[in-house]
């Protein structure tokens, strides 16, 4: 018979080496729960980056080192109430470790309001991209390994003033804060660069009969360079048709187009109307790089249809959240180290379809904005860089003056002015005289 | 100025040319059943993506719209025999079942074609512009095209109205229900007939409407909308006040969208408003 | 007489025991639950609106979710951009939201049955389309973010669900307590008098018209409640709480848990809201499923859940009497 003290000092070192030899991992199961519209009019926004998810996740069999992977996903059925119910949900019943959408724009600004509520659970931003989730409203931990809308434009517009020659242009576009956004960030590219005017016209975000825009576009064309088409979706589509049935082709050049009008699904839709239609994205499908081909047949194989920019942001995050972890080793309960690693991953150009990038302070990606354009290749429509900036970040060109970007009033339908005089005496308020003059010296940016 | 208040003009009138074709549907069955049937944007987009599915299968685009139409025609026709035939006589209950289709029909689409959206290839012999005589605009030769379409079914609907039998019937019954039915006319193989062809109408519009805007979720609602505007405009049951309804909603909504696109939808409901507070049965409407 | 006597027993006991229930909750259930109590109460105000008008005049609205986001928008509004103290941004909102319903009144009081469900279909898009389009002041599909709820005797609601809960519960119960009341009221009589004999409640003298306008009004108001809650507790607001959806979404709740009782209403919006989260979590047909279920109620049973329960309990104590 062993003494007490024997015993007591056995089961005590017994213990002691249990505790230490057990597995490091204090997680048995990583949740990830995903949110975005997956019914509705919006559901492309939302399955698409939903797929990109289960096909990261799918390439390492839904485990990291071990730990299974569980993902939840929730409908927010384009309702911003919803969204907010769902995302309470997902963190208080589901108790997720990290959130991966939403996908709209209003639904995103809702999201960054959540979060700054709720710090303690990482949100990773699918595809919504108003520039103040990551600027005026940034907040810890929300991430976006997406873009904005005037991210991905502002080089687009100086490529439009400089490379095509055109000095006014027409903007013709939904009217909602995406597209105001991407018309600003098009303005500022365009008239600091050589452009002189452009002129806003907005629509109903639902309209379907564009009769009258024609009407008008035909009797600006003397006057206007060219046409740029500033909506997404089902608009597209009627835009460009009554293009063509007006015979707008033939008194203006190509369709320009925002970042959703050449997407893979329009490009399906729109056939050889898309021929020659140049726009400017984070990301091209026609990119020959080893991962883009990669992530383009592996998502063919499983969905049944080639992948657009929207799948490759699900895609993207979830190998961003793989980074993270990878960083921690898999101990995604500490929400605080989770969301520092996540914020500190570095994405190269053999990991992401898109191309290299990193996130800035306010935790938007810095990477590169491809100039693109619509060709045939091989019998299909692809788009196929024209010109790449390198290194964009959400501030574009004046990423040394991110304060003073910032105390400019929030983008509205009107703002910023699109005529150059109104524009440059605007900006001389925020960015100061020498900045001005620097333009005129410089006859635009220095690349 | 003057190309954009001629334009505005024209495009008003085509679009009042389809926004008839998809009305006059919905004041026939009004006028004879009292039911308002809010299944008719449904129908409008299912027969859209019928037509869609037979294009894409045959390359015949008159046949699209045929059977597109015919499509639709049975949906109605099936949806009046077991389902809004059994609230018989109660209108209201009959317009939430109509209602509920709706939706249905909605979700369904979207089971079968998807989320994305589609439109229908203009035929080649409709293609392009031409100038007009006269006023010397370049206008879309499709859209005079759904100009002399709707002038066709106008004048098909009246000589149908006029001059068969059925379609006296029909105009009997509007007039005086019970007197039909007392002199021993079937008067629910009638409902069902101007059901069915009330469907069928907003079928052919939905294809000759997605061959020039497109097809998509949510579509169905709008033109819903827009064929409630018309009708409550021109008068439930009135196929001249159809006409006018027509006219004076695409007209508004032309000019609006080319001289104040900020207030277009606004101004679309002004009209009804006005209406609404001097004439509520509509221009050509019947005391309700 | 025993029956009657037991039941109303009945009544008062699970009275009671809802009321308890109800005054306790955050401290027995969770943070979630919590949330969809709010939710129910916010749309069960809604519903109730539009169950009023339903069963008391037999006047189905597709158009209470005006009132509604009325509401919603003024107190947005004045609150983020003219930054006026609580409470006069609710004030103004409902305010504006009744003088709205004075205004439609006038369009709608000489209509009635399908002809009035086609109306107020058109004139409440008439408000979306003017909460989508007139950008400069609604910020369009974009909406109004940042609302946030009110500081009441130096708890903010904003930060603590209880709280709000609480607030929301009072002018819940209260919207409650005038429904009923409007109902029991003479008031209410004469309403279902028209509903069913319009001729012969002219005939009497009354004025059918101003009976109607009245009830309207009373209803959006009732509405226009639910919309402050439905703004401070989400925070934003967007065209989309105006839309043919949300009013369909609404009508649906009413009938499926009966248009004639206002714990009908309640009990409806409550099964939706909850469908709604578990629904959407297992299928994509969410729609399908709904538009089948409305069909069902419509057709087999259209007095809803309550209505149908309560016509079963009378038949049955008919035949035990």
């Amino acid at each position: 018979m062993m003494s007490r003290k024997k015993i007591f000092t056995l089961v005590g070192v017994f213990a002691l080496t249990m505790g230490w030899l057990s597995p490091v991992h204090a997680v048995d199961e990583i949740r990830i729960g995903h949110i975005g519209p997956t019914t509705g009019w919006a559901t492309i926004f939302g399955q698409q980056v939903l797929n990109g998810i289960k096909l990261a996740l799918a390439e390492r069999d839904y485990k990291f080192r071990g730990i299974p992977i569980k993902l939840f996903t929730e409908d927010t059925k384009a309702d911003v109430e919803v969204m907010r119910t769902k995302l309470d949900s997902l963190k208080n019943r589901d108790k997720v470790h990290l959130i991966i959408g939403p996908s709209l724009g209003h639904e995103g600004m809702a999201a960054v309001d959540w979060a700054a509520r709720n710090p303690d659970v990482p949100i990773l931003v699918g595809y919504s991209a108003p520039e103040d989730m990551t600027m005026r409203k940034a907040t810890y931990s929300l991430i976006r390994p997406g873009w904005t809308g005037s991210q991905v434009i502002f080089h687009f517009g100086k490529f439009c003033a400089k490379d095509l020659g055109y000095k006014k242009v027409i903007i013709v576009g939904q009217d909602y804060s995406y597209p105001w956004d991407q018309a600003a960030g098009f303005i500022r590219g365009f008239l600091e660069n050589g452009g002189e005017k452009v002129l806003r016209i907005w629509h109903p975000v639902e309209a379907v009969d564009f009769s009258s825009i024609m009407a008008k576009l035909m009797g600006l064309s003397k006057e206007y360079d060219a046409v740029l088409n500033n909506s997404g979706g089902a608009q597209v589509v009627a835009f460009f048709k009554q293009w063509y049935q007006f015979g707008l082709d033939k008194v203006y050049p190509q369709i320009l187009g925002q970042a959703n009008v050449p997407i893979v699904p329009m490009l399906a839709e729109l056939g050889d109307l898309a021929l020659g239609v140049y726009s400017s994205l984070h990301y091209y499908d026609g990119n020959p790089s080893p991962a883009n081909q990669k992530f383009r047949e592996s998502y063919k194989k499983a969905f049944g249809e080639y992948p657009s920019v929207i799948a490759v942001q699900g895609y993207d995050a979830m190998h961003v959240a793989f980074k993270a972890m990878e960083a921690i080793d898999g101990k995604v309960d500490d929400p605080k180290k989770f969301i520092n690693a996540i914020r500190n991953v570095r994405m190269s150009a053999e990991e992401s379809p898109r191309g290299p990038f990193y996130f800035d302070k306010y935790g938007n990606p810095v990477q590169n904005i491809y100039i693109k354009k619509v060709v045939k290749k091989n019998g299909n429509l692809m788009n196929i860089v024209v010109k790449t900036y390198k290194n964009v970040s959400q501030f574009g060109p004046y990423a040394d003056m991110a304060e003073k970007y910032m105390a400019q009033p929030a983008t509205t339908r009107n703002y910023p002015p699109g005529e150059k005089e109104a524009y440059f005496r605007e900006i001389e308020k925020y960015f100061g005289k020498e900045y001005v003059e620097n333009l005129k010296k410089n006859n635009g940016w220095v690349d | 100025m003057s190309l954009l208040i001629g334009m505005s003009f024209l495009n008003g009138l085509t679009l009042a040319a389809l926004l008839f074709i998809t009305a006059s549907g919905l004041t026939l069955s009004f006028s004879l059943m009292r039911v308002v049937n809010l299944t008719h944007g449904a129908f409008y987009l299912a027969g859209g993506y019928i037509g869609l599915t037979v294009l894409k299968a045959t390359g015949n685009w008159a046949l699209a719209v045929l059977l597109g139409g015919l499509f639709t025609a049975v949906l109605a026709l099936v949806e009046e025999r077991f389902l809004l035939s059994w609230a018989r006589g109660n209108d209201l209950i009959e317009t939430l079942i109509s209602l509920s289709v709706a939706i249905i029909i909605g979700d369904l689409i979207l089971v079968v074609w998807g989320g994305n959206p589609k439109t229908i290839a203009i035929p080649k012999s409709l293609g392009g512009a031409v100038v007009i005589p006269v006023i010397g605009i370049i206008y879309p030769l499709y859209r005079i095209f759904m100009l002399g379409l709707a002038i066709f079914i106008i004048l098909g609907l009246w000589v149908f109205l006029k001059k068969t039998n059925l379609g006296i019937t029909i105009r009997a019954g509007v007039d005086n229900f019970h007197m039909v039915s007392a002199l021993g006319i079937n008067v629910t193989r009638l409902f069902t007939i101007v059901f069915g062809l009330s469907g069928g109408l907003a079928g052919i519009a939905g294809v000759v409407g997605g061959t020039f805007m497109m097809l998509g979720p949510g579509e169905d609602w709008r033109i819903l909308l827009l064929t409630l505007i018309v009708i409550i405009i021109g008068g439930m049951g009135s196929l001249s006040g159809t006409i006018v309804g027509a006219l004076i909603t695409g007209l508004i909504y032309s000019f609006a969208t080319a001289f104040i696109p900020q207030f277009s939808l606004f101004f679309l409901f002004l009209p009804v408003a006005i209406i609404l507070s001097i004439r509520p049965q509509g221009l050509f409407g019947k005391e309700a | 007489m025993n029956d009657k006597l037991s039941l109303n027993i009945w009544k008062i006991f699970f009275g009671i025991i809802s009321i308890s229930l109800l005054l306790t909750l955050p401290w027995w259930s969770s943070g979630y639950v919590v949330m969809m109590v709010i939710r129910i109460m916010y749309f069960g105000m809604l519903t109730m609106s539009l169950a009023f008008l339903a069963g008391e005049l037999g006047w189905v609205s597709l158009m209470q979710a005006a009132f509604f986001g009325i509401a919603g928008y003024f107190v947005a509004i004045l609150q983020t951009r003219y930054s006026l103290p609580f409470p006069i941004p609710p004030l103004i909102g409902i305010a504006m939201a009744t003088v709205a319903a004075a205004l439609f009144g006038l369009l709608v009081i000489r209509t009635r049955g399908i002809y009035f469900l086609m109306l107020t279909l058109v004139l409440g898009q008439l408000v979306w389309a003017l909460a989508s389009q007139w950008a400069s002041v609604t910020r369009g599909d974009t909406g109004i973010h940042e609302v946030y709820a009110p500081m009441l005797f130096g708890i903010s609601t904003a930060e603590s669900k209880t709280a709000f809960y609480f607030f929301n519960l009072i002018f819940f119960v209260g919207s409650i307590i005038f429904l009923a009341a409007l109902k029991r009221s003479p008031f209410g009589l004469m309403l279902r008098g028209i509903r069913d004999s319009e001729s012969r409640m002219r005939m009497l003298g009354y004025s059918v018209g101003l009976l109607r306008y009245c009830a309207f009004i009373f209803a959006a108001f009732v509405a226009a409640l639910g919309g402050v809650f439905f703004v401070y507790f989400t925070g934003l607001i967007n065209p989309h709480s105006v839309s043919l959806t949300t009013n369909v979404d609404t009508l649906l709740a009413g009938i499926l848990g009966g248009i004639n009782s206002l714990g009908g209403a309640i009990l409806g919006t409550g099964i939706l809201k909850m469908l709604d989260v578990w629904l959407s979590g297992v299928t994509k047909r969410y729609l399908l499923f709904m538009g089948i279920m409305f069909m069902l109620v419509i057709m087999f049973a259209p007095q809803g859940i309550v209505g149908t329960a309560k016509k079963r309990l009378e038949t049955k104590r008919k035949k035990t009497a």
